[in-house]
């Protein structure tokens, strides 16, 4: 999920604690902070510390004015014949930046049954990743490079690289003589596992064992959430070494799960905040405020939605790109 | 007395347009001198009714809010408010495209105002109450959050190529260690400001004003008029390339990010439209623009709605606070006054909206771009100084200094509300006065 979701997932557990609400009505904001950055704490270590330091065997850094994609195909194959012998190689594609807001992408597409790896540019993108009209390079040959190994194809097959840091992947042999494929490998590794949790918990504990409890629900939280998308986590780390796979029941960057997972929390932290309230003025039951805040607007939201859309059924909702991969 | 009211908001809304132009110029510094005014013609015994003053100051407000955008946009001289359309904006302006990018932002301004009236002001009687009761005691560990969230979710543009290692580290916190100083400067400079304000005790009520111009408008008006860029020809298209489910996702993010500032205390605008554009998780450029034309609208002109209210008793906003001074509304009659006025001047202002970009940018076609913003440089200065003096000029100067950090470093300009943020948090968890005796001020 998006940071704001984990932030006020992490935010909402505190409220769940009353010893916060207590401590929030005598002027002491300190257990609602630390929910707030146990919430995110996950992903700002991956994204602001660990993958600066993250060391990779390849790197591929196209030049936007030298639109070329064999190097890049050539760097795949060549990370995937690296893992013979039950090696690790590890592969970055950096993203090739055109001005502040505008980059061009391009696509890596991983064919596992023909044992090739093609790759091919694009347009221009916004950094909202909306394709700027008439943008398509011309003309726009295809990279092909052929590797060896099998490959086992457990997240996606292709790979868009266009804003800010490219993508990473870790290529490594099984037992099988597979090669697997692990998509950004820095990401979502032992900074999202219960045990980093647990021990920033007990940090905590030094101060007050309250403190421990919100920051070790917090961080639970994100995992959850983390869970419910494709990638997962490695939530058991130091004892396994790979993600658990996510569900797969939503995309991180899909709009309505996040928008409604925020929505929710602030509802409950409403809730708590209104239950711990003893001298209340207004009287209300959680099913009635759930539908009232919630289920009501979205239905309506979504009927309204529906009405305003239904001349646009038929179009196209992005610019047609065609990609040959 | 309908008449002479439609008459006060139309006055009032017209002003706007010209006030809304030059840039740098808050619509709360007018309201301000309007109410010494009112202040003088009552002491001279030529008393105004509140169904004239109610709706012009609430013509002043909405008409800003909306045409503010053109400043914004065009000549890149924004108000806190509208700080993340000029990205997105000058993108517009740069491709030919400063009309279409500008009208974007005033339909964005127009679903604003339909929100405002028609979802917000039904319910606003019946369930604003209850939520500021439950949430009075909480406004401080609010406030305490969204400092924390502002501050953790920037992320590093830099640090993307080279080998992995401490100057890769070092590259991608250069912004976010410019963001942090930023606040941490920005927030010291509120504490100066709260406790021992160097601007004279008769101009207190402008008191943040120099600051605030500082710290926003003349980064951005410096830069341009630097800046060896050249404004394309532009083209004036008759439709905008939006549609209905673009309008009602940007009214949804706009209304809770707008909405959400207009409520709570020292949150503003762009806040809100930050919280918003995360909170919607919205991609597309053209939602995003018209997010924070909404954002606006809801958050200047929904504060100044929340005042008249019926049994909500709630004061937001430098608009309110001003006309808190003068009148208390009592009744309904009120509150229908002030929504006929929001409509009224609405739908005024937006129909300006068109002619007044035209208008700019046939200036900007016959007058460069950087000579226009050395002028707009020299007014905004000229006011610093009319209603400030030389120690307003100082304080402003201070502030472009703060203010210009986020602009060379790349970080986010939000960072630059630390000014309100930290000296109002830090009050509300009762250690203000202990930090501000730590720095010497007390």
């Amino acid at each position: 999920m998006k940071g704001i979701a984990h932030f006020i997932s992490g935010v909402a557990v505190a409220s769940f604690c009353p010893w916060a609400i207590a401590a929030a009505q005598e002027g002491n904001p300190a257990y609602f902070i630390l929910g707030a950055v146990a919430g995110i704490l996950p992903d700002t270590i991956d994204f602001k510390f660990y993958r600066f330091f993250y060391h990779h065997d390849i790197q591929v850094e196209p030049r936007p004015d030298q639109l070329d994609p064999q190097p890049i195909a050539d760097a795949v194959a060549k990370a995937v014949s690296l893992t013979a012998g039950e090696k690790r190689a590890t592969l970055k594609l950096s993203t090739a930046r055109l001005s502040a807001d505008n980059w061009r992408q391009y696509r890596v597409k991983i064919h596992p049954e023909i044992r090739e790896v093609r790759v091919q540019f694009g347009p221009i993108v916004s950094t909202g990743q909306i394709p700027q009209p008439d943008s398509l390079p011309e003309p726009r040959p295809i990279g092909v490079a052929k590797f060896d190994a099998p490959i086992l194809q457990n997240y996606e097959s292709i790979y868009t690289v266009d804003i800010f840091d490219g993508p990473s992947f870790a290529f490594q042999e099984n037992k099988a003589g597979q090669v697997e494929i692990d998509f950004l490998p820095w990401h979502r590794n032992w900074s999202h596992s219960l045990a980093v949790g647990l021990v920033l918990a007990a940090i905590a504990c030094l101060w007050t064992w309250k403190a421990g409890v919100v920051i070790a629900g917090a961080y639970l939280i994100h995992l959850i959430e983390d869970q419910m998308g494709h990638m997962g986590s490695n939530i058991l780390f130091p004892f396994t070494k790979k993600r658990l796979p996510g569900f797969k029941l939503m995309h991180s960057s899909d709009a309505f799960p996040n928008f409604s997972g925020v929505w929710l929390c602030c509802l409950l932290i409403f809730w708590n905040i209104y239950a711990a309230n003893e001298s209340s003025l207004y009287h209300f039951g959680f099913v009635r405020f759930i539908m009232t805040a919630m289920i009501i607007p979205f239905a309506i939201f979504g009927f309204i939605r529906w009405l305003v859309m239904l001349p646009d059924r038929n179009c196209p909702k992005d610019i047609p790109i065609g990609w040959d991969l | 007395m309908i008449l002479v009211a439609a008459l006060s908001v139309l006055i009032g809304t017209v002003l706007s347009c010209f006030l809304a132009i030059l840039p740098g110029l808050h619509i709360y510094n007018v309201m301000g001198l309007a109410v010494l005014l009112i202040y003088k013609l009552q002491a001279l015994g030529m008393a105004v009714a509140p169904e004239v003053y109610l709706p012009f100051m609430i013509g002043l407000v909405v008409g800003w809010s909306v045409l503010n955008t053109i400043p914004s946009v065009l000549l890149g001289a924004p108000d806190e408010s509208a700080i993340f359309t000029v990205l997105p904006g000058q993108k517009y302006l740069m491709t030919g495209r400063g009309y279409e990018g500008t009208m974007m932002i005033g339909a964005g301004s127009l679903v604003g105002l339909f929100v405002l009236i028609f979802i917000i002001a039904p319910f606003a009687p019946r369930y604003l109450p209850v939520v500021r009761y439950v949430l009075s005691p909480h406004m401080h560990w609010i406030l305490w959050v969204i400092i924390t969230f502002i501050l953790m979710t920037e992320w590093p543009k830099g640090g993307n190529r080279g080998p992995a290692g401490w100057r890769k580290f070092a590259d991608a916190w250069s912004t976010l260690s410019a963001g942090l100083f930023t606040f941490i400067l920005s927030g010291l400079f509120g504490f100066l400001l709260l406790y021992r304000t160097p601007i004279a005790i008769e101009d207190s009520f402008q008191n943040i004003m120099p600051a605030f111009v500082g710290l926003f408008a003349v980064p951005w008006c410096l830069l341009n008029a630097l800046s060896s860029a050249k404004v394309p020809k532009q083209y004036v298209r008759d439709t905008l390339n939006i549609n209905g489910d673009l309008l009602l996702r940007s009214g949804v993010a706009g209304g809770i990010g707008g909405g959400f500032a207009a409520f709570f205390p020292v949150v503003t605008g762009g806040i809100g439209g930050l919280l918003a554009g995360h909170a919607t998780a919205q991609r597309d450029e053209r939602v995003f623009l018209m997010s924070q034309g909404v954002s606006k609208v809801v958050y200047y002109t929904g504060a100044l709605m929340l005042f008249f209210v019926p049994g909500l008793f709630l004061t937001r906003g430098g608009g309110a606070w001003i006309l808190k001074g003068l009148y208390t509304p009592k009744t309904w009659g009120d509150y229908y006054l002030a929504l006929g006025s929001i409509a009224l001047a609405g739908g005024l202002s937006f129909l300006l909206m068109s002619p007044l970009t035209k208008w700019t940018l046939k200036l900007m076609k016959r007058v460069d771009y950087r000579l226009i913003s050395v002028f707009a440089l020299g007014i905004i200065v000229a006011l610093a100084f009319s209603i400030t003096g030389w120690i307003g000029l100082f304080v402003m100067t201070v502030g472009t200094g703060i203010g210009l950090i986020p602009v060379l470093f790349g970080s986010r300009r939000l960072n630059c509300l630390g000014i309100l943020l930290l000296p109002i948090a830090c009050n509300m968890s009762g250690i203000g006065e202990p930090i501000a005796r730590f720095l010497g001020l007390l």
